[in-house]
């Protein structure tokens, strides 16, 4: 081939390229939403103050929830540990619980602390004991409703590992974690103030 | 060694051996202050209660075969009733105690698997039990009742009163009250009906709950269940904001407004509206229970 073929080659192609379409649909186009996103930014103060508030608003659900969850179970330590301090058996810690606790974790990203662990497994040990005093049909009826309560709390960090920041989860674990808590308390105050009074 | 020597003997012997063993029916009264205090303690069986006019605790009693001493003493303005029983033994000791207190008392009764049943009583009552049932009445004195698994039953007259009624798998039905209550249970049911409330605190985490009260002006509601179903409905036309949200459940509104999703993705739902000139505040939070909300 010589220069002038070669020209008249490239001549052909630039005019077969030239017939193709300019420009090709794409199966899934993002375009449009990327585009409304930028126009809607773009619009002033209203659409900014809108996606500014979108976030401030997540950043404050986060914020909230972070607070909830110190306190909350700051909270918790101090319900186990309160009322409990001069009441907590010796042997307590020793007792290996037969009531199987459950992971006390907010989700994939909290935890409750040592503290409060310590503090609830004081508070579960000196159940166990209590336990024993209440006929096989109460202690069945106490350890089912624990169980209850710690079916729930399972079933809500389980939620919370697909939703980390939602708040009413965080506040329906709290609870559950409390109320854990007080049925356990519950059950030692009742026996105790029966059955071990000396004031009466 | 002569008769009369051989049964001092006998009685000296059997008052050894067996030291703590008592009469079966036993009947005890002490003077007491018209508003004192009465502290009442059996662990199994039942204990009835009645308010009378006397300044007088009167105490018939079935002890159960191996109680040790029924107690029955006056200090100041306490009184104190206990069936005493060997620690060791006490699942298989059932006692009966049918008291009547001056009907301004207050009392703090307290059983392990005793049903207490309380009436005419104008004080303070402080019921604690494990595996009975708590019947009682109130008439304007705070009551706090808890139990383990049994019912607890709380009629009262419509004077305002602190209520805190507690159970573990036993069912809470509470009537006729206004000021304040704080009900809880995880698998027992509740239900508040024909009172009025400034504030109300009820929370689940398997039962059901049902509310049909007056929230007053100014009040303040709050609900909270894991996966008990919640029928709300106010006696009357009721002021407030509500603030309800649900993980999992449905919600159904009969003020108007509509639940919205909380989330594309994700199956919450959440409902904020305002009643009336919304003065007082209710909230109601579920993971898995399904709502009502309405009005008489």
């Amino acid at each position: 081939m010589n220069d002038r073929d070669r020209e008249q080659f490239d001549d052909e192609l630039t005019a077969k390229a030239r017939e193709l379409a300019g420009d090709v649909e794409p199966e899934r186009d993002l375009w449009p939403g990327i585009h409304a996103a930028i126009h809607e930014s773009m619009q002033g103060p209203a659409a900014t103050a809108s996606v500014f508030g979108a976030s401030f608003q997540r950043y404050l659900a986060q914020a909230a929830a972070v607070i909830l969850l110190v306190g909350g179970s700051s909270g918790l330590t101090y319900l186990a540990i309160s009322g409990d301090r001069d009441n907590v058996s010796p042997v307590a810690a020793g007792i290996e619980l037969p009531l199987d606790a459950v992971s006390a974790s907010f989700g994939s990203q909290y935890t409750l602390g040592p503290d409060f662990q310590d503090a609830r497994r004081n508070v579960e040990g000196r159940l166990e004991t209590e336990l024993e005093r209440l006929s096989p049909e109460a202690r069945a009826e106490v350890e089912a409703n624990i169980e209850t309560i710690r079916t729930a709390i399972a079933e809500i960090n389980k939620a919370l590992a697909e939703e980390p920041d939602n708040v009413l989860l965080q506040q329906l674990l709290l609870s559950s974690y409390q109320e854990e808590l007080a049925v356990m308390r519950k059950v030692n105050g009742i026996t105790n103030t029966v059955m071990l009074r000396d004031d009466i | 060694m002569n008769r009369s020597t051989r049964t001092l003997n006998l009685t000296l012997a059997l008052a050894l051996v067996a030291p703590a063993a008592i009469a079966d029916d036993v009947q005890r009264s002490v003077d007491a202050s018209p508003n004192g205090n009465v502290s009442i303690s059996n662990v199994a069986g039942s204990i009835e209660i009645s308010g009378w006019s006397r300044n007088q605790v009167d105490v018939a009693a079935d002890l159960g075969d191996g109680v040790e001493e029924l107690i029955v003493e006056r200090n100041g303005d306490d009184v104190i009733v206990k069936v005493k029983v060997p620690r060791k033994k006490h699942r298989d000791i059932s006692s009966d105690l049918v008291i009547r207190v001056p009907e301004q008392s207050s009392i703090d009764v307290g059983g392990v698997s005793a049903d207490i049943e309380i009436d005419n009583v104008y004080g303070e009552q402080r019921l604690h039990v494990v595996s009975g049932d708590i019947v009682t009445q109130a008439f304007g004195a705070d009551v706090k009742a808890e139990s383990v698994s049994g019912d607890i039953e709380l009629d009262g007259d419509n004077r305002e009163m602190l209520t805190q009624l507690s159970s573990v798998s036993g069912d809470i039905d509470a009537m006729q009250l206004r000021g304040e209550i704080e009900a809880t249970s995880v698998s027992g049911d509740i239900v508040i009906a024909d009172s009025a409330f400034e504030r109300a605190q009820v929370n689940t985490v398997n039962g059901d709950m049902v509310f049909r009260a007056q929230l007053i002006d100014g009040g303040k509601l709050d609900i909270e269940t894991i996966n008990g179903s919640v029928d709300v409905d106010f006696d009357g036309d009721v002021s407030a904001r509500f603030d309800i949200e649900t993980f999992n459940g449905s919600i159904r509104n009969c003020f108007g407004p509509k639940a919205e999703r909380t989330s594309k993705y994700a199956p919450g739902r959440e409902l904020k509206f305002t009643e009336g000139g919304g003065a007082s505040r209710v909230t109601i939070r579920t993971l898995n229970g399904s709502l009502t909300l309405c009005k008489d």
